[in-house]
Formats: C-alpha cells, sequence, structure tokens
C-alpha cells in the first residue's frame, strides 16, 4: 500500500498537491465562473416553480386514464372556470412500484372557490371520489415570503458565523470562509440559471442548508492550517503559503470523506425524490443540497486555503518571514552554511533537527516539505490547550 | 473520565429518554401505540392551510397579540367542523397554519370575514358601470328632511341590474330584552329591501382624514395614470356624476374605469363613491382590510351593483358578544344579536341615529321602507346585510329576513366569528390523500435507509473494523432521534413531515462526517508512530476541537433556519437541528469511550483489522527518516 500511487499519497497526505502555489489559476477560473453565472443570471434568469408566480396543484390518481386524456379533460374543466384558467404542465410521478400513480397537473392560479369547483368537476368527470384528488395551492405572496424569509436567515447567519469564526479562528480566515462561501451560493445558483432548474421555496431553504455545509469543509481544513501554522514566523523552515498548503494536502482526505459521505444520504433523499416520488419538497432539496455541497468541496479546497493564504502574506510578520526565508534558501541554494534557525533556540526544541538540504531544495517545487505531519506534534494545536503546557508531549494522556 | 463512565451516562440517558417515550406526557394506549410519532400531513394525508396576515400596510408584521386572537377564533371556527386532532398554530410573525390531519376538504372559508364592522349607510350609488344611465340618487349631501316615502326610495332596486336576495332585515328589540326599546320595532315583514349574504364589495379606506405618506405617493402615482384633467373632473364631483347632464364628464372620467382595485383602494372614498366610473367589480377588487379604518367614511358594494357611502364604524365585531341564527314566533329564521357590554351601548348609540336620521345624515334614497336609516354589516370589503333600523335597540336584537336555516346561519356565523383581527389570505394549502401520503412516507423511510446503508458501506470499505463503531453509532443516534421524535412530538407537538425526514437523512451526513474527521486524525498519530493506545487519545482530543466547531456551524445554520423561516422547512431544520445535537451526545459518550476500548484489545493493534493498517508504513519501504523533520513551533 506504501507504493507511490497517487491514491495512497493522497491517503497519507502526501500527495503534495500545489494548491496554494496556483492559487492565481483557481482565483482566474473561480473568476471567469462567478462572471458566466452573473451574466447567466442576467440573460437566462431562474425558472421559478409555480410558488413564486402563484398557482395550483392537482394530483389525479393515475388510474382513471392515460395522462392526455386527463390533462385534456381538466384543461376543458378548467376553462369552464374562468380567468383564463389552463392547465400548465402535466407529468406523471410516483410509481416505482412503491405506490399509486399519479398526474401531477400544475395550473395557473385559481381562487379557493374555483379550486373546490374545478375538483368535483373533476372527481365527477373521472367517476372517482372528490377526495382522491389532492392538490396544493400556492399564492404568490407565499413564494415572496418564503424568499424573503430566506434572505433573512442568510443574512443572520452570516451575521453569527462571522463572529463565531471569528472568535474560533481569526478574521481573515473568517473573511476567507465566508468569500467561499459567496462564491459557493453564486456558483451554485449559477448552475440552477444555467441548466434552468425549476427553484421552489423548497431550493430556496436548500441553499441555506449549503451554508452549513459548505463552511464545515472550509471549518475542517482551516482547522488544519491553523494548527500547522501556529508560531511559524519563530522558525524559517516553512513559508505561510507552503504550511497551509501542507495542512491541505493532509486534510483532503478528510474533507474529500466527508463530503462523499454527506453526500450519499443527500443522494439517496435525490434519488427517491426524483424517481419515486417524481417532484416535490424532496426532490427540490436533494437536489440543491446535492448540488450545492459538490460545489463546496471544491470552494473550501480551492479557494478558501489560496484565499486566507493572499490575505496572510499582506500581514507585515507573515511578509517578513516570508523573504527571510527566501534569503536563507537563496542562500542554502549557493551553498552556504544553513542559518540556523532563529527560534529554535527559543523554543528550546531539540529535535528540530538542522535542516537537510532536501526540503529546502524541493521548497521552491512542490511541498514536498514536511511530508509528515510534524507540526502535529506541537501541543498548542489543541483545542483550547485544554491540559495547559505539557510540552509537547501527549498532553491528553493526563486525561485519561 | 473513564471510558466505563461515560456509556454509564449515555445508558441513562436512554433509560431516561425511552421512560419518557413510555410514560410520561399523555402516553396513553398499547406499548405500540406509546411509539408512534407524530406525522406531517404529507405523510398520513390530510389537509393544511396557511393564512397569511395581509393587512400590514407597509409590510411589517402584525401585532401579535392580534395575531394570537385571530388563532384562538379560527381555532373555534376550525373546531366547528368537527375534526379530531384539527390543529392551528401561529407560525413566523404573519402566518397561521391550520391542519386537519386525515381530512381531504376545502377549508378555504376559515380565514375568510376578518373584520366585522356596522356603518350607517350615508348614500347609495348604481356601482354596475353602467354609467350612461346615471344613477338615481340625489346629489344633496343631507339628502331632504324628511325620509322619504319608502316606494321611491327604495335604494337602487331599480338602478342595479342584478339580482338581489330581497331579504327584508329589520333589526327588532326582541321580546325578551326589550325593555327599553323606545320605538317599538314592528318585526317588519318583508319590508325593507337589503340583501343579505349575497355579494361581497369591498371598500376601501380611502377617506380624508389621517393620510399616510404611503397611500398620498399612491394615489399620486393614480393621478399621474388617470391624467389631470380626469382627477382634476373626480375631485370636483360633489355627488355622483351625472352623465346624462353633462356628457362630456364620461369622456373625462374614462381613465378611472382601467384601475386596478389596488389603485382604487387609495382614492378618497368621496371620489371613489362620485365617479361612476368606478364599478362595483373593481371595488370588489380591491385588498384586504382596504376599509378597516373605524374612523373613515368609506364605499363598499352589496350585490356587485349597489354602491354605498358609509358612515364611520361607530360599532365593531369585537362588540358582538354572541349571535345565533334562531326560529322565531312566526316561525322564520332570524339571527339574533348580542352585544357586549360597552358594545351595547354603542349599539343603542348607533340605532338612536339611525332611528332618528340625526342630522339627516342618510340620504333620501339611502333610507329603508319605512323611512329608517340602513346600518350596513360590513365583513371586510363587502357589506353582507344591510338592514333597517326599527327602533333605538337597548337590549337583544335580532335581524329578520327571508332566511334559509344556512343564510341565518352563516350571518350569525359571521357576526360572531366576524371578530377576526386581522385580514388573512391563503398563502398556501395542501391537501394530501391517505395513499399518497403513505407513499410520501414509504419513499422518506427508502431514503433514509438507502442514504443509511450507503454510509455504513462506505465506512466499512474505508475504514473496516472500525466501521463498525461507525455502525453502531449511527443505529444509537437513530435510536436517540426516534425516541427524541416521539417524546417531542407528545409534549411540544413536534411533527414530523417528509422535509423533517429529509432533514434527519441529511444529518446522517454530520453524524458520519464527525467520524471520518475523528478517524483520519487517529490515521495521522498512527502514522506517526504512535501506537494505537496513545493515538486514540491524542486524535480524539484534536478531533473534538474540529468537530464541535463543525457542528456547531451545521447548529447554527438549522437555529437561524427554524426561527427564520416558514413552511414545511421548519421541520427540516429542526430535524438536522436535533439530530445534530444527538450526534454530539453520541460522539462524546458512545464514540469515544467505545475507541478507548478497543484500543486496549488486541485486535485493534492488527493493521488489516482496524483499517488503519494501511497508513503503518510497511518496515523497510519507508526509511527511517527523523520523525519530524520540521519545524517546532515557538
Amino acid at each position: 500500500m506504501a507504493g507511490s500511487g497517487l491514491a495512497s499519497r493522497l491517503y497519507r497526505g502526501e500527495a503534495g498537491l500545489d494548491v496554494v502555489g496556483r492559487r492565481k489559476l483557481w482565483f482566474t477560473v473561480a473568476g471567469v465562473l462567478v462572471l458566466l453565472a452573473l451574466a447567466s443570471f442576467l440573460i437566462r434568469g431562474f425558472n421559478p416553480g409555480i410558488e413564486f408566480a402563484g398557482g395550483n396543484v392537482l394530483r389525479v390518481p393515475a388510474s382513471v386514464g392515460t395522462l392526455e386524456e386527463v390533462e385534456s379533460r381538466t384543461d376543458t374543466i378548467l376553462a369552464e372556470q374562468g380567468d383564463e384558467a389552463r392547465v400548465v404542465t402535466a407529468q406523471q410521478v410516483g410509481g416505482g412500484g412503491t405506490g399509486e400513480e399519479f398526474y401531477e397537473l400544475k395550473t395557473t392560479q385559481l381562487g379557493p372557490e374555483q379550486d373546490t369547483a374545478a375538483r368535483t368537476a373533476l372527481a365527477q368527470s373521472f367517476g372517482i371520489n372528490v377526495d382522491q384528488i389532492s392538490g396544493d395551492r400556492v399564492s404568490k405572496a407565499w413564494g415572496d415570503q418564503v424568499t424573503s424569509r430566506a434572505l433573512l436567515g442568510l443574512v443572520i447567519f452570516l451575521a453569527v458565523v462571522s463572529i463565531y469564526l471569528v472568535l474560533r479562528f481569526e478574521w481573515q480566515m473568517a473573511v476567507a470562509a465566508i468569500a467561499s462561501l459567496l462564491m459557493n451560493l453564486v456558483l451554485t445558483a449559477g448552475i440552477y440559471s444555467a441548466v434552468g432548474l425549476e427553484v421552489t421555496p423548497s431550493t430556496v431553504i436548500g441553499f441555506l442548508t449549503i451554508l452549513g455545509f459548505a463552511l464545515y469543509d472550509v471549518v475542517v481544513v482551516f482547522d488544519k492550517v491553523q494548527e500547522n501554522t501556529r508560531g511559524i514566523t519563530a522558525n524559517n523552515n516553512q513559508t505561510y503559503g507552503e504550511a497551509a498548503n501542507l495542512a491541505l494536502n493532509q486534510s483532503l482526505m478528510r474533507s474529500f470523506n466527508t463530503s462523499v459521505v454527506a453526500l450519499l444520504p443527500v443522494g439517496s433523499i435525490l434519488f427517491i425524490g426524483a424517481f419515486l416520488l417524481g417532484a416535490g419538497t424532496l426532490k427540490d432539496l436533494g437536489l440543491v443540497l446535492f448540488v450545492g455541497m459538490a460545489v463546496a468541496f471544491l470552494t473550501s479546497i480551492l479557494l478558501a486555503t489560496p484565499l486566507l493564504v493572499m490575505m496572510k502574506n499582506r500581514d507585515p510578520r507573515i511578509q517578513a518571514h516570508r523573504k527571510r526565508i527566501a534569503a536563507r534558501r537563496s542562500a542554502i541554494a549557493r551553498g552556504e552554511t544553513p542559518g540556523r534557525p532563529a527560534a529554535r533556540a527559543a523554543t528550546g526544541e531539540t529535535e528540530a533537527e538542522p535542516v537537510d538540504a532536501e526540503p529546502a531544495a524541493l521548497a521552491g517545487a512542490a511541498p514536498k516539505v514536511g511530508a509528515r505531519p510534524a507540526a502535529k506534534r506541537s501541543s498548542g494545536a489543541r483545542g483550547g490547550r485544554p491540559a495547559g503546557g505539557s510540552g509537547n508531549r501527549p498532553g491528553g494522556a493526563k486525561r485519561r | 473520565m473513564r471510558p466505563g463512565r461515560q456509556l454509564a451516562v449515555l445508558g441513562a440517558v436512554f433509560v431516561v429518554l425511552y421512560l419518557l417515550v413510555f410514560f410520561a406526557g399523555g402516553a396513553s394506549g398499547g406499548w405500540k401505540d406509546r411509539l408512534e410519532p407524530r406525522l406531517g400531513l404529507d405523510l398520513v394525508g390530510g389537509t393544511r392551510l396557511t393564512l397569511e396576515a395581509t393587512n400590514t400596510v407597509d409590510g411589517r408584521a402584525p401585532n401579535s397579540e392580534n395575531l394570537e386572537e385571530a388563532r384562538r377564533i379560527i381555532e373555534s371556527r376550525v373546531n366547528a367542523f368537527g375534526v379530531a386532532e384539527a390543529e392551528v398554530v401561529t407560525e413566523g410573525d404573519r402566518n397561521i397554519v391550520v391542519s386537519l390531519p386525515g381530512e381531504n376538504r376545502d377549508i378555504s372559508e376559515v380565514g375568510e370575514a376578518a373584520e366585522l364592522r356596522f356603518r350607517k349607510v350615508l348614500k347609495i350609488a348604481d356601482g354596475s358601470g353602467a354609467a350612461a344611465n346615471p344613477p338615481p340618487a340625489s346629489p344633496a349631501p343631507s339628502g331632504s328632511a324628511s325620509p322619504a316615502p319608502s316606494g321611491g326610495a327604495t335604494p337602487s332596486a331599480g338602478a342595479t341590474p342584478s339580482p338581489r336576495v330581497s331579504s327584508s332585515v329589520a333589526a327588532t328589540a326582541s321580546p325578551a330584552g326589550g325593555q327599553g326599546g323606545a320605538a317599538p320595532a314592528s318585526p317588519s315583514p318583508s319590508a325593507s329591501p337589503s340583501a343579505s349574504s349575497s355579494a361581497a364589495a369591498p371598500t376601501p379606506s380611502a377617506s380624508a382624514p389621517p393620510v399616510t405618506a404611503g397611500i398620498e405617493e399612491q394615489r399620486k402615482a393614480v393621478e399621474a395614470k388617470v391624467g389631470p384633467a380626469a382627477w382634476a373632473a373626480a375631485t370636483a364631483l360633489q355627488a355622483p356624476a351625472d352623465l346624462t347632464a353633462d356628457p362630456s364628464l364620461a369622456e373625462k372620467l374614462k381613465p378611472f374605469a382601467g384601475l386596478t382595485g389596488r389603485e382604487v383602494a387609495v382614492l378618497p372614498a368621496q371620489m371613489q363613491f362620485n365617479v361612476p366610473q368606478i364599478t362595483c367589480a373593481q371595488l370588489d377588487d380591491r385588498p384586504p382590510a382596504s376599509i378597516s379604518a373605524e374612523d373613515q367614511q368609506v364605499v363598499a358594494c352589496q350585490g356587485g351593483a349597489g354602491k354605498y357611502l358609509l358612515d364611520q364604524a361607530k360599532v365593531l365585531g369585537t362588540d358582538v358578544d354572541d349571535a345565533n341564527a334562531v326560529l322565531d314566533q312566526t316561525n322564520q329564521w332570524v339571527v339574533s344579536l348580542d352585544f357586549s357590554g360597552s358594545g351595547q351601548e354603542k349599539w343603542t348609540g348607533l340605532t338612536r341615529e339611525a332611528f332618528n336620521n340625526e342630522g339627516q345624515a342618510c340620504d333620501a334614497a339611502a333610507l329603508g321602507d319605512t323611512g329608517k336609516c340602513l346600518v350596513a354589516v360590513v365583513l371586510d370589503n363587502e357589506i353582507v346585510s344591510a338592514p333597517e333600523i326599527q327602533g333605538v335597540l337597548t337590549g337583544n336584537s335580532q335581524i329578520t329576513g327571508n332566511f334559509t336555516n344556512a343564510e341565518a346561519s352563516k350571518l350569525a356565523g359571521q357576526l360572531r366569528f366576524g371578530a377576526l383581527p386581522l385580514t388573512f389570505e391563503p398563502a398556501e394549502s395542501q391537501n394530501v390523500t391517505a395513499s399518497l401520503g403513505a407513499s410520501h412516507l414509504r419513499a422518506g423511510l427508502i431514503a433514509a435507509g438507502i442514504g443509511m446503508l450507503l454510509v455504513i458501506i462506505y465506512s466499512f470499505f474505508y475504514y473496516r473494523l472500525l466501521g463498525s463503531v461507525i455502525f453502531f453509532s449511527l443505529i444509537l443516534s437513530a435510536l436517540l432521534v426516534f425516541g427524541a421524535l416521539v417524546f417531542l412530538g407528545r409534549q411540544i407537538g413536534f411533527t414530523l413531515t417528509l422535509a423533517g425526514i429529509a432533514g434527519m437523512i441529511v444529518s446522517l451526513g454530520v453524524a458520519a462526517d464527525s467520524f471520518v474527521i475523528y478517524f483520519e486524525r487517529l490515521k495521522d498519530e498512527i502514522q506517526e508512530g504512535r501506537s494505537p493506545r496513545s493515538a486514540v487519545s491524542r486524535a480524539w482530543i484534536r478531533a473534538r476541537r474540529t468537530i464541535i466547531s463543525a457542528n456547531a456551524i451545521t447548529i447554527m445554520s438549522a437555529v437561524v433556519l427554524y426561527i427564520v423561516s416558514v413552511g414545511t422547512v421548519k421541520g427540516f431544520a429542526f430535524a438536522l437541528g436535533l439530530a445534530t445535537v444527538l450526534d454530539l451526545v453520541v460522539v462524546f459518550l458512545f464514540r469515544h469511550p467505545i475507541m478507548t476500548m478497543f484500543a486496549r484489545t488486541r485486535a485493534f493493534l492488527s493493521p488489516r483489522v482496524s483499517g488503519l493498517g494501511r497508513v503503518l508504513p510497511p518496515r523497510g519501504v519507508e526509511p527511517a527518516k527523523p520523525r519530524n523533520p520540521r519545524v517546532k513551533e515557538a
């Protein structure tokens, strides 16, 4: 298993993918995609479900006849109701051997009386009981209300989560996380707009749930980044970017696994919603979650961390640190004696071996650097440093 | 903490939860019944109606007390259907949700007829839009001094082409309570013509007094739409325009015919009344609550044809104590009316005013057959009945007419329940047949089953034996969630809907994620060369932090969703949040101790079994590099 195949290197977090180094590429790609998404909003717009325009749904058991027959008869009956009532779409839903099948007829908005009258007439026409016909009625105001509440929820959530991230991490991380989150939303909406998927209130709400998941991934990565870069300015082995990239590689499998594991149940919702029920809450939720979470996996890897590094590099301390390392590396490359890491004495850490030439030489290219998660040994990385300082020896042991 | 102690705590949690499930909070019936969670309408079939309060002028939410009062009234209406387990709850800050499990019926009327007002009828005009034939109403605002002989005065009978239920409606001092009835009201036979129950005519609340800035602006917009000439002509009108006398006026006023109900609603009442091009169709189309203001004169229609200018509302729906359809001595259906204490005073005042036609406020054309003023019963935008006042009424009153039992009951119901403090529009309704509900439930359970199976297969594939820890944790989580569902269903009325099932399924992912984080940590630790035992405790401490922060975010999003959202999504958010919290419980009280115990066993040390083996570098392949070529922290 310890071969050098990409899979097993990935598995051990040693794939050494240079994500951070190519951040310009990711930003360009993301920028282009965002532009495409915005263009799609403007040109194609969205495909709103009946909930946003107002409308009715009638569900008639499929046992009464063929779809065409049902549709035309319904249309006739609706026409008698006046107000240019008509069937907008008709489709067969349900089935899959799990239950009765239904014809779902979406119509223009009917008033309560018209709705009742239409159902009675339909039931008579098909010779079934009126309570075998089910249906929904949604006013435009409802769709608007759902959307405005969702937007309110979005704003509140972003505010709460920003505060949380600033407290839990640091402000640059909060900004990077929120930015990649917004990117995620724009891209998901872009996919909806470009493909022309139907947007319902359930979709809008599913959107808000993506937020949680997108951040979940980002938090997993940033947690590692924070751990790897703690006290990074105190030594000269690694720049912030490299440490972040390493963290990213180390948590890649973790991110991948969490995404897969989260997508599996969502996929089953989508599958059942789309194939067994044909339409409705399950399908809408499943679809938006599936698309959004898939996008979230990519943005959390390709955007959040590079963004973070970009912002961190503006920090004067990090900048100075970077220059120091560059100077030292060029010195090593010229064959001079490697400068002692200034910080070493300070930490009293004897284990930090003199840096051999290998990582330094490679450092310019792929961060083979520290293929092994060395920084993890630092006790400070623990959450909240609960056990206080027991050096870098397993503090956790005390807790047992 | 020792692993055994944590497991004991978990056991205690379980015992307590299931004791609650079986014995607390109204648990009853057989063991199986006690394990039934409350299922939503989309799973068992039934009808759900969401009513949205709409008399919120600038989009602000209505007063929460009013909403609660409206909920109670609607609940009593729903209960009148005699449906078991009907549920009426408020949702968000402006919605009322009515659920009737197991019933597939039209219940949209429960939210109707929100605001009841008693208003004296001042003038009557034709609202049919037959503008060419001007209505007969005489222009003088104060009418003629003496009550016009009833014959000619019969309001719009001649003018309105639409058929009207001609029910004579006379409020009479009922025999029982009639001590003070000054004018012994004759139980009027079928004399006075006033349509009861027939059509709806909305009246806009537009008359002069306190006009908000918003209305002023909208008025400007309407003025711009009809053009200055039409606006000036309409403003100049002192009475319903007599188009036969001045044909040019018809041309000028024409633009008013093109206004929507919403636009008509912002016009001043006088204008709505005076411009004949504004028809009852437009008035009926005004948004709800357009004429609810008590202190303004308004215009409303009856029967879609008669256009009435109405006085300020002196008696409100809340003043009505009770109203019932009863049979009087002559075997006629009448509606008897009871007022509350202060309401009775107001009612007496109003009837005195109307009976004596004080100040000759009522136009001659607007008097009843016996020459007394009419008092219109206005529900929302429509006049449901405009009985002539037969006396100064100090006690119980009766509205008589040629009512059928149903008509009388309906009017009585409107009077009794018309006191809704808010106006509602059906925003969303859903009815689901029982078989569709069953197929929803089945689909939801299948989705949950497949989702769980996939997650478990994946974890066994990836983590081998450790997969079994995930497996048992998920089972435990599921049991906890189920218990919580049953208990909360009884305790706080939480119902599990299809969206809720979706939330549960999504939370499977969250639960499994926390394992991935932990196991990947463990892998790292072992890779660093630790023994499984020490790796477990170290990995736990580090993973814990990540798990808590990640779950905290999921919980935050669930809480925000739950608080803010409307509709079925609330169920989704609740389920997601609940499952995530319970996942944390399982992580802390089950997963960690069980892993600690696992780490002590021999089997765990065998790489093949634990699934972590792959990360142990086969001896010799990985050069014994210094373990840590990098960086210690400062």
